[in-house]
C-alpha cells in the first residue's frame, strides 16, 4: 500500500506540473499578447509596455515559464490587471462560496441517487423502475442553467419562499442565511448530478444482482439483505466510487454556470468576469486552481477505490512482503 | 435483427430537430431579426409561439437555433473525433514511452473539463460559432482519444493480430483491416453521447454570453434573453429548453440503441 | 455664489434632496438632525461594480457611481439636475482676463483619516488627474492649466494658458483626496459623508456614515451596493426585496413587473447616453453630407426606440441631451422621410443606392439596432453588411485605425458635443467653422456666449448629419415605494445616496 501511495502521489505531482505547463503553453502560444487586451481600456503604448513588463510577456518564454512555476510553488498567482489585487487572495475569498456549494450539491446528489438507482435496478419489473429510469434519462439531457431558471421562477418569484440569488454580505457568520441562499443552487446542481449518478448506480446494481457470487451466497442460505451487505455493496461500490470522483469534479464545474444563474460571488463568476475583461492573470489563476482541484479529487477517488475494492485489497495484502 | 424501441424514439426525436433545421434553410415564418412583430406578443395567430422582447418571431428564431445547435454538435464531434481518434491510434500503436506521455497528457486534458477548456479558447480567441466548435471539439478529443487508445490496445492484444503483425503485415493494414472494424461500434456510441454533451456545452457557453454573438439565435442565448421576462412571457423561457432536451434525449437514446445493437450481451443483461 | 451666505447645514440638506423630495418637504431638513438613531441601511442594486477604487487608475463607471459625492467630494458638485454648485470650495474668484482662478476652501473639513483638508491636498488631487499615467476621462479638460499654487492652507490659485469656461464644471469631477493617502485602488481617504465599510469583490460594497462629516448627516445609517452581472438577477433581487432600489435599468423587459405594482416606483429620468450611427466622414460615400442626411432620413428612429426601449427614452436629433445647457430639439432637421431620402441619394449621385459594412459591437443593443438599420436602408436601395466585432476590435479597428465605413456606438458623457470640433476624432468630421466655434466656446467669457456658440455647433452638425443620433437612452430607477430621496437622473453615472430614506 505504501508503495502504491508513493507511486500515485508521484503521478499526482507529475500531473500537476503537466497541467501547469499545458495551461501556460495554451495561454502563451495562442495568438496575441495578453497585454494587448489592455487596449480595451484605451491604454497608451507606455501602459501596454508596463503591463507587458508586469506580467512578464516581454521576457523569453523559458524565463516566463520559470517564474510562473516559481510563483505557483509559492502559491502566488500574480495580480489582476483590472483590480491590481492579488489573484490568489480573491480566489480564496470566493472559495467560501464555491466549495460549500459543490460539497452540499454533491452530498445531496449522492443521497438521492444511491437509493433511487438501486430501486430502479432492483424493481425493474415494477412500474416505477422504468419510470425512475426515464426520469434520469431526461435529467441528463437538461441544461443545468435552465433548471436553475425554472426553480428561481417558481420558488423565488412566484412562491417567494427562497431568495432568487446573491450571498449574504456577512457570509457564514449567519449560517442560516448562507444556507438559505445556497438552497436553490444546491438543488439545481444536485438534480442534474443525481440524474447521471442514478444511471451508474443502476447499472452497477444490475451487474451485481446478476453476479454468480450473490446467487451462490443466497443458495447457501444467506438472506438477500445479508448477501447484499457482505458481497454486493462492496462490488457495486467500486465502479460507483470512481464515477463519484469524476462527478464531484463535474459538480465543481457545474457550479461555474449555476453561480451565474444565482448571482453567487464564487469562482465561476470570477472566471466569467475575467474572460469578459480579458484579465489574463485572473483567467490563469482560476483555471489552475480548478484543474488542480479536479486532479486532487481524482487522486482521492483512486485511493478510496483501492481501499474498498475487495480484489485490489486482496491483491495488495498478498503482495506485501 | 429487431430494433429496440428506444433507438426508434431517439431517431424520431433527432430527425425532428434535423427537419426543423433543414426547413429553416428553405422557409421561415419571419426574418429572425425582423423586429416589427410587436413586443412580447403572446403565442397564437400571426406568431405561433409569440414574439420576444424586441418583437422578433420566436418560432423563426427557434428554427434558426436548431441550425446552430446541430452545427455545433456535429462540427465539434467532427473536430473531436478526427483529433481524438488520430491521437488514440497513435498512442495505441506507439512505443511504451510515447504512449505513456500521450496518456498522461490526455489524463490532464480530461481533468480540464469541456466547459473550462471552451471558456479558455473563447478567452484567447473571441466568442463566435467557430470558437465554440473548436473549443468543444478540442475538449472532446481528449475523451475520444483515451477511449480509442484503450480499444486499440484491447484489439492489438488479441492473439491473431499479434500473429498477423509478427508475420509482417504493415501497420496501416492492421489499422484498416483489424482495428477500425473492431472499434468503430463502441466509438460511434461514444461520439453520439459526446454530441449530446456538445449541444449542452454550447447552450451553457451561450447562456454565459461566450457563445456565438448576437444576432445568432442560439438556444442558450434565447433562454438567457427570455430570463428577464419569464413571468410576463414564459413561452420564451420554456420553448428553447424543451427543444434542447428533445435533441439531447434523442441523441442519447440513439447512442443507447447503437450500444444495444453493437453489444448483444449487454442487451440481454438489461 | 449665494451659498457662502447660507449655513453649511442648509446647503448640505439642499444638495441632498432630489427634485421630488424638495417639492414636498417644507424645511424640515435644515432644523434638526434629520437622521433618527435607528435610521435604516439602504440596500442598493447595481450592475456596475468598480474595477478598483481609483478613478484615475481605471476604476470605471462603477467607482463614480459609488464614490462621487458619497465618499469623495470635489471643489464643486454637479447636482442631479445638472447644475454646478459649491462643495468643498466656499467661493471662487476669476481674474478679469479669465486666466487666474482663486478658490477659497471650506473650513472645518476633515478627511476620514482625521487630517484636516488643506490646499496642498487640492493641488495633489488635480495633479493626480492630469498626471502622465492618469486614466481619468476628464484629463483632457485640464489641458489649459498652466500652474497650481497654494499661497495658504485655505487658498488654491489655478493659472491657465487660455480661457476655460468649463474649468469649474470640470473640477466637479476631481475628487479631493488626502495627499498622504496610500493604496487608493483598495482603500480611500475622502471628505464625503460616508467612509468605505467593506468591499467584497464580486458581491457587495458597503458605505458607513462618517461621524466627522462637515455637512448635514446622511438620512440613513449606511448603504450597501449589491453588484450583479446580469440584469435579470438584479431585478429578481428587487422583486424579492433583497435590494431596495436599482440604480439604472438597462432594458425595459422587467419593468412591467414593477410598473403596475404599488410596492414599487419607476422613475424615468434623463440620461446622457446616446446611441450613434457614426459615419466615417472622411471616406466616400459618407464624406458627402447629402448621403449622410439621406441615410438619417431613411431610418425610423422612433420605431427603433420603441422596439428597444418600449416607450422609454427620447429622440434628440443631435448630440446634445436635454440636461446640457445648449440643448435644442433638432429632430426636425433630418426627419424620417423615405421619399426625401431617395431624393437626396439621387442628388448625391447614388440613385441606385450603394453598399457598406456596418461595424457593430457584439453587445446589446448594437446588434439589434444594426439589424433594424439594415432592413430600413434596404428600402432605399442601400445594402448593409453587418460586421459584428468585440469591444477590443472596436477600439483598435474603428477608434484607433479609423478603418471603417460606419459603426454603432453608445456615447455616455454629457457635454460631449465638443468632440465634433476635433477633426482627429474617430468619426473624422472636419468642419473648420465648427472647430472654431468649439474653441471659441471654451474661451468664452460668459456662459451665455458659450451656450450660444455651442448651439450653433449643434445646429451645424445636425444640418451636416455628421452622425445619425439614433436616440437618447432613458435613465430608469426602480425603487420600493417606501424609499424616498434618491437621485433619478444619475447624471454621468453619479448616484448620491445621502438623502435616501426608508419608511
Amino acid at each position: 500500500m505504501a508503495r502504491y501511495l508513493l507511486r500515485r502521489t508521484a503521478f499526482l505531482l507529475g500531473s500537476l506540473l503537466l497541467a501547469a505547463t499545458l495551461l501556460f503553453l495554451l495561454l502563451r502560444l495562442l495568438p496575441g499578447d495578453p497585454a494587448n487586451s489592455l487596449l480595451s481600456v484605451g491604454a497608451t503604448p507606455e501602459q501596454i509596455a508596463a503591463a507587458r513588463h508586469q506580467i512578464g510577456s516581454d521576457r523569453p518564454l523559458p524565463e516566463q515559464f520559470g517564474s510562473w512555476l516559481g510563483g505557483l510553488a509559492r502559491f502566488d498567482l500574480g495580480t489582476s490587471f483590472v483590480s491590481t489585487l492579488p489573484v490568489g487572495q480573491e480566489i480564496a475569498s470566493r472559495l467560501v462560496v464555491t466549495v460549500p456549494l459543490t460539497l452540499l450539491s454533491f452530498l445531496l446528489a449522492v443521497v438521492v441517487a444511491v437509493p433511487v438507482g438501486f430501486l430502479a435496478a432492483y424493481r425493474a419489473d415494477r412500474w416505477y423502475g422504468p419510470l425512475l429510469n426515464g426520469v434520469s434519462q431526461l435529467g441528463i439531457a437538461v441544461p443545468v442553467f435552465w433548471i436553475g431558471m425554472l426553480l428561481v421562477t417558481v420558488f423565488a418569484l412566484r412562491l417567494r419562499v427562497l431568495p432568487a440569488g446573491g450571498f449574504p454580505r456577512h457570509e457564514w457568520e449567519d449560517p442560516a442565511a448562507a444556507l438559505t441562499s445556497l438552497a436553490l443552487p444546491v438543488v439545481t446542481i444536485a438534480l442534474v448530478m443525481s440524474a447521471s449518478l442514478i444511471r451508474y448506480v443502476r447499472s452497477a446494481t444490475v451487474d451485481v444482482l446478476g453476479a454468480d457470487y450473490l446467487r451462490t451466497a443466497r443458495a447457501l442460505g444467506s438472506s438477500f439483505v445479508g448477501a447484499m451487505w457482505r458481497h454486493g455493496l462492496r462490488n457495486a461500490a467500486v465502479p460507483v466510487i470512481s464515477i463519484l470522483g469524476i462527478e464531484l469534479a463535474t459538480t465543481f464545474l457545474g457550479a461555474v454556470v449555476v453561480e451565474s444563474v444565482f448571482a453567487l460571488p464564487g469562482l465561476g463568476g470570477m472566471l466569467v468576469k475575467g474572460i469578459a475583461e480579458h484579465d489574463y492573470p485572473v483567467i490563469q489563476g482560476v483555471l489552475v486552481v480548478s484543474t488542480f482541484a479536479v486532479l486532487v479529487i481524482g487522486f482521492a477517488a483512486d485511493l478510496v477505490q483501492r481501499l474498498v475494492d475487495p480484489r485490489l485489497r486482496a491483491h495488495l495484502a498478498g503482495g506485501r512482503p | 435483427m429487431k430494433r429496440s424501441p428506444t433507438f426508434l424514439i431517439g431517431c424520431v426525436l433527432v430527425a425532428l430537430v434535423c427537419a426543423v433545421a433543414v426547413v429553416s434553410l428553405l422557409w421561415l415564418p419571419y426574418d429572425p431579426s425582423d423586429t416589427s412583430g410587436g413586443r412580447l406578443v403572446p403565442p397564437g395567430g400571426a406568431h405561433w409561439l409569440g414574439t420576444d422582447k424586441l418583437g422578433r418571431d420566436l418560432l423563426s428564431r427557434l428554427m434558426v437555433g436548431a441550425r446552430i445547435a446541430l452545427t455545433v454538435g456535429f462540427g465539434s464531434v467532427l473536430v473531436g473525433g478526427v483529433l481524438g481518434v488520430t491521437a488514440g491510434l497513435l498512442a495505441g500503436f506507439a512505443t511504451r514511452w510515447l504512449d505513456d506521455t500521450i496518456s498522461a497528457v490526455l489524463d490532464i486534458l480530461i481533468a480540464f473539463p469541456t466547459l473550462l477548456l471552451a471558456m479558455l479558447v473563447v478567452a484567447v480567441r473571441q466568442a463566435s460559432l467557430g470558437s465554440a466548435v473548436l473549443a468543444i471539439g478540442l475538449a472532446m478529443s481528449a475523451i475520444v482519444a483515451r477511449l480509442t487508445r484503450v480499444l486499440v490496445k484491447r484489439v492489438l492484444a488479441q492473439d491473431y493480430i499479434t500473429a498477423s503483425r509478427t508475420s509482417g503485415t504493415s501497420w496501416p493494414r492492421v489499422v484498416t483491416e483489424h482495428v477500425l472494424p473492431n472499434i468503430w461500434p463502441t466509438l460511434l456510441v461514444n461520439l453520439a453521447l459526446q454530441l449530446g454533451l456538445a449541444v449542452l456545452a454550447e447552450a451553457s457557453l451561450s447562456y454565459l454570453g461566450l457563445g456565438p454573438p448576437p444576432p445568432n439565435a442560439s438556444w442558450g442565448r434565447l433562454l438567457q434573453e427570455a430570463q428577464a421576462t419569464v413571468l410576463t412571457a414564459p413561452t420564451g423561457a420554456i420553448a428553447p429548453g424543451v427543444l434542447l432536451v428533445v435533441l439531447v434525449v434523442g441523441v442519447n437514446l440513439v447512442a443507447d440503441g447503437f450500444r444495444d445493437l453493437a453489444d448483444p450481451t449487454r442487451r440481454r443483461s438489461r | 455664489m449665494s451659498g457662502i451666505l447660507v449655513s453649511s447645514k442648509i446647503v448640505g440638506a439642499a444638495l441632498v434632496l432630489s427634485l421630488a423630495l424638495a417639492a414636498c418637504g417644507t424645511g424640515s431638513g435644515g432644523t434638526t438632525s434629520t437622521a433618527p438613531p435607528a435610521a435604516a441601511t439602504i440596500e442598493i442594486g447595481s450592475l456596475y461594480e468598480p474595477q478598483n477604487l481609483d478613478n484615475t487608475a481605471g476604476g470605471g463607471q462603477g467607482v463614480t457611481e459609488v464614490f462621487n459625492g458619497n465618499v469623495y467630494e470635489g471643489l464643486f458638485k454637479l447636482t442631479d439636475a445638472g447644475k454646478v454648485e459649491n462643495l468643498l470650495a466656499e467661493s471662487h474668484k476669476v481674474s478679469p482676463d479669465g486666466l487666474t482662478y482663486t478658490f477659497t476652501l471650506r473650513k472645518g473639513v476633515k478627511f476620514h483619516s482625521g487630517k484636516p483638508l488643506t490646499s496642498a491636498d487640492v493641488k495633489y488631487s488635480i495633479e493626480k488627474v492630469t498626471a502622465k499615467d492618469s486614466q481619468s476621462a476628464r484629463k483632457s479638460g485640464f489641458k489649459p492649466v498652466k500652474s497650481i499654487e497654494t499661497p495658504d492652507d485655505a487658498t488654491v490659485v489655478v493659472k491657465l494658458a487660455s480661457r476655460s469656461i468649463s474649468l469649474v464644471y470640470n473640477l466637479s469631477y476631481v475628487w479631493i483626496i488626502n495627499s498622504a493617502a496610500k493604496n487608493l485602488t483598495t482603500t480611500e481617504d475622502g471628505t464625503g459623508p460616508y467612509k468605505l465599510g467593506a468591499w467584497k469583490r464580486g458581491s457587495t460594497l458597503s458605505l458607513d456614515r462618517f461621524d466627522g462629516y462637515w455637512g448635514a448627516k446622511p438620512t440613513n445609517k449606511g448603504v450597501v451596493f449589491h453588484y450583479f452581472t446580469d440584469a435579470t438577477a438584479l431585478n429578481n433581487a428587487l422583486l424579492t426585496n433583497a435590494v431596495d432600489i436599482v440604480t439604472s435599468e438597462q432594458s425595459p423587459d422587467a419593468l412591467a413587473q414593477f410598473k403596475d405594482n404599488k410596492d414599487y416606483r419607476v422613475s424615468d429620468g434623463h440620461s446622457t447616453t446616446k446611441l450613434l450611427l457614426a459615419f466615417n466622414d472622411r471616406k466616400a460615400p459618407f464624406d458627402k453630407p447629402l448621403v449622410r442626411k439621406a441615410v438619417t432620413s431613411a431610418i425610423d428612429n422612433a420605431k427603433l426606440l420603441e422596439s428597444i426601449w418600449a416607450g422609454y427614452g427620447s429622440l434628440i436629433g443631435s448630440m446634445v441631451p436635454p440636461t446640457d445647457p445648449w440643448y435644442e430639439d433638432l429632430t426636425k432637421v433630418n426627419p424620417y422621410d423615405v421619399n426625401l431620402a431617395k431624393k437626396e441619394l439621387a442628388e448625391a449621385g447614388y440613385a441606385k443606392g450603394f453598399a457598406f459594412t456596418l461595424d457593430t459591437p457584439n453587445y446589446d443593443p448594437h446588434p439589434t439596432a444594426a439589424a433594424f438599420i439594415k432592413s430600413e436602408l434596404a428600402k432605399v436601395g442601400i445594402t448593409v453588411t453587418i460586421n459584428v466585432i468585440t469591444a477590443d476590435e472596436w477600439y483598435s479597428k474603428v477608434y484607433k485605425n479609423r478603418d471603417f465605413a460606419a459603426t454603432l456606438q453608445e456615447h455616455v458623457n454629457d457635454r460631449d458635443v465638443v468632440w465634433y470640433g476635433d477633426p482627429d476624432f474617430y468619426w473624422g468630421y472636419d468642419n473648420p467653422q465648427v472647430t472654431k466655434w468649439v474653441a471659441e466656446a471654451e474661451q468664452a467669457e460668459t456662459t451665455e456666449v458659450q451656450t450660444e456658440l455651442l448651439k450653433k455647433v449643434n445646429r451645424q452638425i445636425a444640418e451636416d448629419a455628421a452622425s445619425d443620433w439614433l436616440y437618447l437612452y432613458p435613465q430608469i430607477v426602480v425603487a420600493s415605494s417606501d424609499l424616498s430621496g434618491y437621485p433619478i437622473n444619475g447624471l454621468n453615472s453619479q448616484f448620491y445616496v445621502y438623502g435616501i430614506k426608508k419608511g
